[in-house]
């Protein structure tokens, strides 16, 4: 890793032999370290990388490494729908984290300040339905959807807006958690002032807070946006035509079926699937670390 | 309570909230008076969802669907009382996602209990309507010594009829006048053109007019007064063929009689067709059997030894993968959060690239790499040596483990760092002045600290892990076999993918009513577990 | 709540603006799942399939649009979940008017009451009776066939030739002798086992998985048990030892081994052919490891019927008089190279000798069950076989096997 050496380097360079022992019980095992955890992280996805440049991609049995270079595969994506499910794995994850981000907020906001009635039984309630196994009521969600479809068209089976539903419908379940801890960190001082102000709830909730707790939208906002991304088996269900799939859903049948196990395609839509999500991390990181469980911790 | 605000961590770019609005600060003051914008905007959107709404419920009346415009009907209202009234403050933000949880997942949870309590499955699929017609399908034979008569569908004053071309004679009939000699004119493909007395409908409309197609396909004429001569019937709209009915349903007594042997085959509550000789026919419809799927849980020994193995394994791997990841996560961002350490922000995002690939992707792509004599994992780690972990079982499980914590130790790993700098720095620093050592003060301080704020999460983590189908079915599909266990139940199943074989879902004998009813005893008991470790996590007080 | 009553409620839900916004832009954006489907003015058919079938389906559905003014929609799917797709959707109406499916399913989509009989009238003649055969159920046809598959013995003619091995012993000396890494090499897929491949090589030992009666039709009667089956696992776990199975081998590592030439033998289906590119290879009945004749799976492809469909008279057109011609056939060889069904097709091909060798595979073969107890043999049966290999006590490992089997089928 350059890392170590750019940073052993120019260290130990200009230090005492104490100060260099020093630097090295307490920072320099770190690089080596972090070398570990990267080739912990890092080793099965080089092996994608690897596959996806092998015309011949077989997970299976290729062990050389680079044993081949070549864009085959890569090109050989435009050949297939597999465009086609980026857009629509982005609208979808968009779409369904803005509204997770949305509603957690409100949500987060209203068990934060104000005070009602079955508010706690509320809180553990939240918690507990979100662990309801979706993944075995497919039955139950294809009958709904298509009860609903009768009536809405859009709603129905086979629409991409349904999925986002079905994704939001747990969305307040996973994230006022998150969030709520968060929330409290913003002095509830400042509320107050504002309302001394003439400012309604609706403004402290738009103009104040919403602006504070950027970094926990921010990281909702990965979470779900992850979440709906690598979901397959919801996707499958609600999903009918190809033309509507999910980059889960449409890459899984590559290799699903033996008789046509493209393993070589499909390493390479995972590289390249794998680049809008480090995009959005990449691009969210600032907010995210600094922004997690923030407010929870308590003095 | 003492507050710490958004701490930019240090060596990051510094982040740019909103600056703080200074308290009763003038200017504020007036920015919140007058009529806001905001009310407009109120007026417009619930004026657009009241109109969806209305549009909703007026379509659902019309296809007779009453449960969704009466839903519907509830939400709108709701909607607009909590919208329009000064009251109800918290509700005015919760509805949205109540709306939407109270849809798709309050109610996906009432639907699947309902199921829970029916036979629905393989051979209990549809209705007994279904279920009726399918079985006069299988008991409608062609006659063996059948010709195929070339025919046309005809119409007279809204009534179908069939008419055949037998030989160089026209021959007409409907289902309840058998078949009669009439004039008229045989065209060149050999099917009747003019039919006297009666309309040639032209094949195109019987084909693309989907009413004549359907009354067409339904057309059975007898060929004459005595049904066993059997009747006329039209598979392709320019055929007809004779077939005769094997089994005859009669509705009032709710039997089906074969006419060939005279056996008589009863409705039963089982939504069946069965003898008096316990033969039942071949397709059923289901109906409701009470409480009969949980007690099969609970009391079939076959379920209930391999239930409660997998039980014992599922805790283990959710909590193991919890506590592990999370040992990792914490460890990893303990060691670098230190703004000693150059380029952070890139070793971050290599440690969170696990994170980025889709799970399902890693599991089959682990798959792969564990296979104990082609996997690169023997290969390049171990030596070469066959080391079985997808055939082992103690191995196997170690096997998914490790998949299952180089998927989600990113997470972990992302919020330790959050969490840490946001530990309050004046304790941390008392701590130091009181002279605790850097261990001491990691036990005393930061761990409870980050555990009472995460606490939550791990409980919604250990949820997620003890729900994670995915991974266990896209590894090894719950491989290997467990030596004589019912239902080919692994030792890497969990309940979700042990439910999943149980119900033959994929064997192709499912019993959608018996693995419903377990994933709501499944769901009852990881709740009620994960409520009682709420309660012991005193989160929900923050401020009287 | 301690706090005072605002004077004008504001919009208080960020959520509900953004998700009727959202709600609408999908409806005019084109989020919801419009059907892509040409909009003719005439009734539509829709056709399940996988992606190997969807271009030549697409070809025949062609013709049949511009004759008769009705429009196919195809809908691609995964092929193992047409089954269950189809089971789950055709009672709730939703389901196609026709799906690509095999013959195996039969039972349980008759027992599902999903699927329509048809009629081929005067074209039956041009298939295959074996076809016709595994389609019909309890006397009624339910399917229009199109393809048979069978596995066969694989070979690699540069290591080993051209010559059929008389027996497993003697295709496991000549494998050594040809100084490959490995005699042979046979799919379990992985740990999971895979009785439908080992399927041959288990009846040379005289243990059928449902007994036949007299007319060959399928009894509920598991024959897999006795002597014979304990033959058979005894001479698995003999085999697992040696090396010769093993559970490493899954269908990609399989076809990489024999394509890389590591091992001369290998029992595969026609559908792996294609993988073998660059070598020679012959292709042979498999031989017989017990004694008796090794009969593998005949399994038969083709489309069956919805009986819930709108548009019965329509689907039946498609598929009797167009799906059902010779060149719908010929497309769907081209597409998919499996044995046709359609008798004057397979004479055609059959001067190809690799799909003879399949075909003279298949004329041994026995067809598989299409009763519907079928579907609860795979998993115990395959992992009975997968464990034996990795070393299980075979009989009774086998033996308890066949009694959970028992146990489950009497429900």
């Amino acid at each position: 890793m350059t890392v170590t050496a750019r940073g052993t380097g120019r260290d130990a360079a200009r230090t005492t032999p104490a100060k260099k022992r020093r630097w090295l019980a307490e920072v320099g095992w770190k690089y080596p370290v972090a070398a570990l955890i990267a080739f912990y992280a890092l080793f099965p996805l080089v092996y994608v990388l690897s596959a996806s440049l092998n015309p011949r991609g077989s997970l299976a049995s290729s062990n050389a490494l680079f044993s081949s270079v070549d864009v085959a595969n890569y090109a050989a994506l435009s050949g297939t729908s597999y465009w086609t499910w980026v857009g629509n794995t982005l609208f979808i994850g968009g779409v369904a984290s803005v509204g997770a981000v949305l509603m957690g907020a409100a949500g987060a906001y209203a068990f934060s300040r104000f005070r009602f009635s079955g508010r706690r039984a509320s809180l553990t309630g939240l918690l507990i339905v979100q662990m309801f196994p979706q993944a075995l009521a497919f039955v139950a969600i294809f009958l709904m959807l298509l009860t609903i479809g009768e009536v809405v068209p859009a709603l129905g089976i086979n629409s991409k807006l349904a999925l986002i539903c079905v994704y939001l419908g747990g969305a307040l379940g996973a994230n006022t958690f998150l969030m709520y801890g968060f929330f409290n960190t913003i002095p509830i001082e400042i509320d107050e002032s504002a309302k001394i102000d003439g400012a309604t709830h609706a403004q402290i909730f738009w103009r104040l807070i919403m602006p504070l707790v950027t970094p926990i939208l921010a990281v909702v906002a990965l979470l779900a946006f992850i979440a709906a991304f690598g979901d397959y088996i919801l996707a499958r269900i609600i999903l009918v035509s190809e033309d509507n799939w999910t980059l889960a859903v449409g890459m899984y049948q590559w290799v699903s079926n033996q008789l046509t196990s493209r393993w070589g395609l499909f390493a390479a839509g995972s590289v390249l699937a794998s680049i809008p999500v480090l995009a959005l991390f990449l691009s969210l990181q600032r907010y995210i670390v600094g922004g997690l469980t923030q407010g929870s911790v308590k003095g | 309570m003492s507050v710490t605000p958004p701490v930019a961590p240090p060596g990051a770019a510094p982040t740019a909230p909103a600056p703080l609005p200074s308290p009763r600060g003038e200017s504020h003051a007036r920015s919140f008076r007058g009529i806001g914008v905001g009310f407009l905007v109120k007026l417009v959107i619930m004026a657009v969802v009241n109109a969806f709404g209305i549009l909703t419920i007026l379509t659902a009346v019309g296809a007779d669907s009453w449960l969704l415009a009466s839903i519907t009907a509830v939400l709108l209202i709701v909607a607009d009382v909590v919208y329009f009234t000064r009251r109800a403050l918290p509700l005015k933000y919760l509805l949205p996602g109540l709306i939407f949880l109270f849809a798709f997942q309050v109610f996906i949870f009432g639907y699947t209990a309902y199921i829970a309590f029916t036979n629905y499955g393989t051979g209990h699929a549809g209705s007994q309507a279904q279920a009726v017609d399918a079985t006069l399908i299988q008991g409608e034979r062609r006659v063996d010594d059948s010709a195929t008569y070339a025919m046309s569908v005809v119409e007279r004053l809204g009534t179908y009829g069939l008419a055949i071309a037998d030989d160089d004679v026209v021959r007409v009939g409907t289902p309840d006048e058998p078949l009669t000699t009439v004039d008229g004119e045989i065209g060149a493909s050999g099917a009747p053109t003019e039919v006297s007395g009666w309309t040639v409908v032209p094949r195109a409309e019987v084909l693309t007019d989907p009413s004549v197609q359907q009354a067409a396909a339904a057309l059975r004429v007898p060929l004459s007064d005595d049904p066993n001569d059997g009747a006329l019937r039209t598979r392709d709209g320019s055929t007809a063929t004779v077939y005769t009915s094997t089994l005859v349903w009669d509705e009032q007594a709710q039997t089906i009689t074969d006419t060939t042997t005279g056996t008589v085959y009863t409705a039963t509550d089982r939504g069946t067709f069965t003898s008096a000789d316990g033969e039942s026919l071949p397709t059923g419809w289901y109906v409701n059997v009470g409480f009969e799927n949980f007690l099969r849980v609970f009391t079939d020994g076959a379920l209930l030894q391999p239930l409660l193995s997998v039980t014992g394994w599922t805790f283990a791997f959710a909590i193991l993968s919890v506590v592990v990841s999370f040992g990792l996560g914490l460890l990893f961002a303990l060691i670098f959060n230190d703004p000693r350490v150059r380029a952070r922000k890139f070793l971050r995002t290599l440690f969170i690239l696990p994170y980025a690939f889709p799970a399902f992707m890693s599991a089959l792509l682990f798959r792969g790499m564990f296979n104990s004599e082609f996997g690169v994992i023997n290969d390049v780690f171990f030596f070469g040596l066959p080391i079985n972990w997808l055939g082992d079982p103690v191995l196997a499980k170690l096997a998914v483990l490790w998949v299952n914590v180089w998927l989600s130790y990113p997470y972990w790993f992302l919020v330790c760092t959050g969490a840490l700098q946001a530990l309050p720095s004046d304790t941390l620093e008392a701590a130091q002045l009181d002279g605790a050592g850097r261990w001491r003060s990691f036990r005393s301080i930061v761990l409870p600290l980050l555990l009472v704020s995460t606490a939550p999460l791990a409980i919604s983590s250990f949820a997620f892990s003890f729900n994670n189908f995915t991974v266990i079915y896209m590894f090894n599909n719950g491989g290997p076999a467990i030596p004589g266990a019912p239902y080919a139940l692994g030792s890497t199943d969990i309940l979700i993918s042990a439910i999943y074989d149980i119900s033959g879902v994929s064997g192709g004998a499912a019993d959608y009513g018996l693995a419903s009813a377990l994933s709501i005893v499944v769901f009852v008991v990881v709740g009620a577990i994960s409520a009682l470790a709420f309660r012991q996590t005193r989160k929900l007080e923050e401020f009287a | 709540m301690r706090m005072t009553a605002p004077r004008r409620t504001l919009l208080g839900s960020a959520a509900m603006l953004a998700v009727s916004a959202l709600a609408l832009t999908g409806c005019s954006g084109g989020g919801a799942g419009d059907d892509t489907a040409a909009g003719g003015d005439g009734p539509e058919i829709v056709v399940w399939t996988d992606a190997e079938r969807e271009q030549a389906i697409g070809d025949a559905a062609k013709a049949f649009e511009e004759e008769t003014g009705a429009t196919v929609r195809l809908v691609q799917k995964n092929f193992e979940d047409l089954r269950n797709d189809f089971i789950a959707q055709v009672p709730t109406g939703e389901g196609p008017d026709i799906t690509v499916g095999a013959h195996d399913w039969l039972g349980a989509l008759v027992a599902a009451g999903v699927v329509d009989t048809i009629d081929l009238g005067d074209t039956a003649s041009n298939f295959e009776p074996v076809a016709l055969e595994a389609m019909t159920y309890d006397g009624q046809l339910y399917a229009l066939p199109y393809s048979l598959e069978t596995v066969a013995l694989v070979q690699n003619t540069a290591l080993v030739g051209a010559e059929a091995p008389a027996t497993w012993d003697d295709m496991i000396q000549r494998g050594l002798a040809s100084g490959a890494e490995r005699p042979f090499v046979i799919n379990t897929a992985g740990e999971t086992g895979d009785g439908y491949t080992m399927y041959g090589l288990q009846t040379s030992f005289g243990a059928p998985v449902f007994v036949q009666d007299a007319s060959g039709s399928y009894t509920s009667e598991v024959g897999m048990g006795g002597a014979p089956g304990e033959a058979f696992a005894q001479w698995l776990s003999t085999n697992g030892q040696a090396g010769y199975l093993s559970t490493t081998i899954d269908y990609d590592i399989n076809n990489e081994l024999f394509a890389s030439g590591k091992a001369p033998y290998t029992v595969q289906g026609p559908w792996a052919i294609s993988s073998f590119d660059g070598i020679d290879v012959a292709v042979n009945p498999i031989p017989s490891a017990g004694g008796q004749t090794a009969a593998p799976f005949v399994g038969v492809q083709g489309f069956y019927l919805s009986a819930q469909s709108k548009n019965a008279l329509l689907a039946t057109e498609f598929l009797v008089n167009y799906l059902g011609t010779e060149d719908a056939q010929r497309a769907l060889y081209e597409a998919d190279p499996r044995i046709p069904a359609y008798t004057s097709l397979g004479q055609e091909v059959a001067s190809d000798p690799i799909i003879a060798g399949f075909l003279a595979s298949a004329q041994n073969g026995v067809p598989m069950p299409s009763i519907p107890e079928m579907g609860s043999v795979w998993d115990l049966w395959n992992a009975a076989e997968a464990q034996i290999i990795s070393g299980a006590e075979p009989v009774s490992t086998w033996n308890q096997m066949i009694t959970d089997l028992q146990s489950t089928l009497a429900g």
